[in-house]
């Protein structure tokens, strides 16, 4: 009787613990589209020039802004180059997630993250460590996540210099990521934290939506490199400091304080709109 | 007024229907969003491809001296969704094209609005969903 009554229990124990899910586990697979609910104008048609508004910018980016030329990305080693992995997010491209699962534990072991136009990123969860500073930058860099509840949590290393902004405000190969993955049904919030110690003066923190979205599959995306405009070999466009003729027309379009538009910390807390109401206008062109 | 509503619905539609965006360069940051130019020319080439495609067009600048103007286009797969073949824009077609200049003056780019081959008619820019993003 003792010995039926111990099988059961034990047969009750092991049923339980094949059917409870692993720890805190979200599974963010699927395909996503993003939603521009925020920023749609400098996230699809993209930003305008000299429009550093919100960004907390330090004067080295200011000035690498300021001499960038839109005309560089015409030759043959920017045509196809893609988003980096902090910039993706907040891009107009949908989203494609799958996992890995370890084939004895049937823990997740990685995520990759596919957009139009990017990498595949790999966030690796099995605890391996970040590499060297001296290892190879890439475009995705090296990222690495871990549970925090529901949250899964990302660190991005070994980024390829890039841009927080589509108008030549850099991000430089020396920035860190910090990621927060966040489900809610059929919704997918991504924080993304990017602290710069050469072109940002405080951690740049935006969130970004996506929705599940079963119609969707994001295409194949061959780059083909050809020459776009005529130009003498060697060539890089840019503007040498002080001649840029257009930094000034953000301010003008939109009627704001030309200050204002040269961003900062300051730009990026809602009490600044206090101290725009104060400042002069560069008036309505 | 019927026009400016259907016009809204359906920019509010792409909007919120995470169709493919291709948007890749800021065209407020690499053209003249507010100023259009006409050229015209003989086509050179014809680049139907991904990033966004191009047409060279042998032509003159302001001065009436010859160069080659880049027209950028749509990607390769949005403008073939829009029937775009390589057929009527072969290297000699003559055309008249109307776009966005570019901001840097020395590439002679222009964003493509408006396109027409002057012999058989051929025309794109202008109908609804002839647009690129």
């Amino acid at each position: 009787m003792i010995a039926r009554w111990f099988r059961g229990a034990l047969l009750l124990a092991v049923l339980t613990t094949v059917c409870v899910p692993a720890f805190a586990q979200v599974d963010f697979t699927g395909e996503w589209a993003p939603r521009f609910y925020e920023d749609q104008p400098e996230r699809v048609p993209g930003p305008e020039l000299g429009d550093y508004l919100g960004l907390p910018v330090t004067e080295a980016a200011r000035m690498r802004a300021d001499t960038w030329d839109a005309s560089i990305q015409t030759l043959p080693e920017w045509q196809c180059r893609p988003h980096s992995a902090d910039y993706i997010w907040r891009g107009p491209s949908n989203l494609h997630i799958w996992k890995e699962v370890d084939p004895v534990s049937r823990q997740i072991t990685a995520f990759h993250a596919e957009w139009l136009r990017s990498i595949d990123n790999i966030y690796y969860l099995d605890g391996r460590p970040h590499p060297s500073a001296n290892a190879p930058h890439t475009w995705g860099g090296f990222a690495t996540a871990k549970w925090d509840g529901d949250i899964l949590t990302v660190t991005v290393t070994h980024l390829k210099e890039g841009y927080v902004r589509r108008n030549g405000v850099p991000r430089s190969d020396l920035a860190t990521v910090t990621e927060h993955w966040m489900r809610h049904g059929n919704w997918l919030t991504v924080m993304t934290i990017v602290n710069d110690p050469v072109y940002l003066s405080e951690p740049f923190v935006r969130s970004t939506d996506y929705q599940l979205d079963e119609h969707q599959l994001v295409p194949p995306y061959p780059c083909d490199v050809v020459e776009e405009v005529e130009r003498s070999r060697g060539v890089v466009p840019n503007l040498l400091p002080g001649t840029n003729p257009s930094l000034n027309d953000f301010a003008a379009h939109h009627n704001l304080p030309i200050e204002a538009t040269r961003g900062g910390p300051e730009t990026m807390y809602p009490e600044y709109r206090n101290k725009l109401a104060t400042m002069p206008k560069a008036g309505k062109k | 007024m019927k026009v400016r509503l259907i016009l809204l619905i359906i920019s509010a539609t792409a909007l919120m229907s995470g169709i493919q965006l291709y948007a890749h360069h800021s065209f407020a940051a690499t053209y003249f969003e507010d100023k259009q130019q006409t050229i015209e020319g003989d086509l050179s080439q014809f680049l139907f491809r991904n990033p966004p495609s191009f047409v060279h067009v042998f032509g003159k600048d302001e001065k009436g001296q010859p160069v080659t103007w880049g027209v950028v286009w749509g990607d390769g797969g949005q403008l073939g969704r829009q029937g775009v073949t390589r057929q009527p824009l072969k290297p000699g077609a003559h055309v008249i094209m109307v776009g966005n200049p570019g901001r840097n003056p020395d590439d002679h780019r222009l964003r493509m609005l408006r396109l027409k081959r002057t012999s058989a008619g051929y025309t794109w820019g202008g109908r609804p969903g002839e647009t690129f993003d």
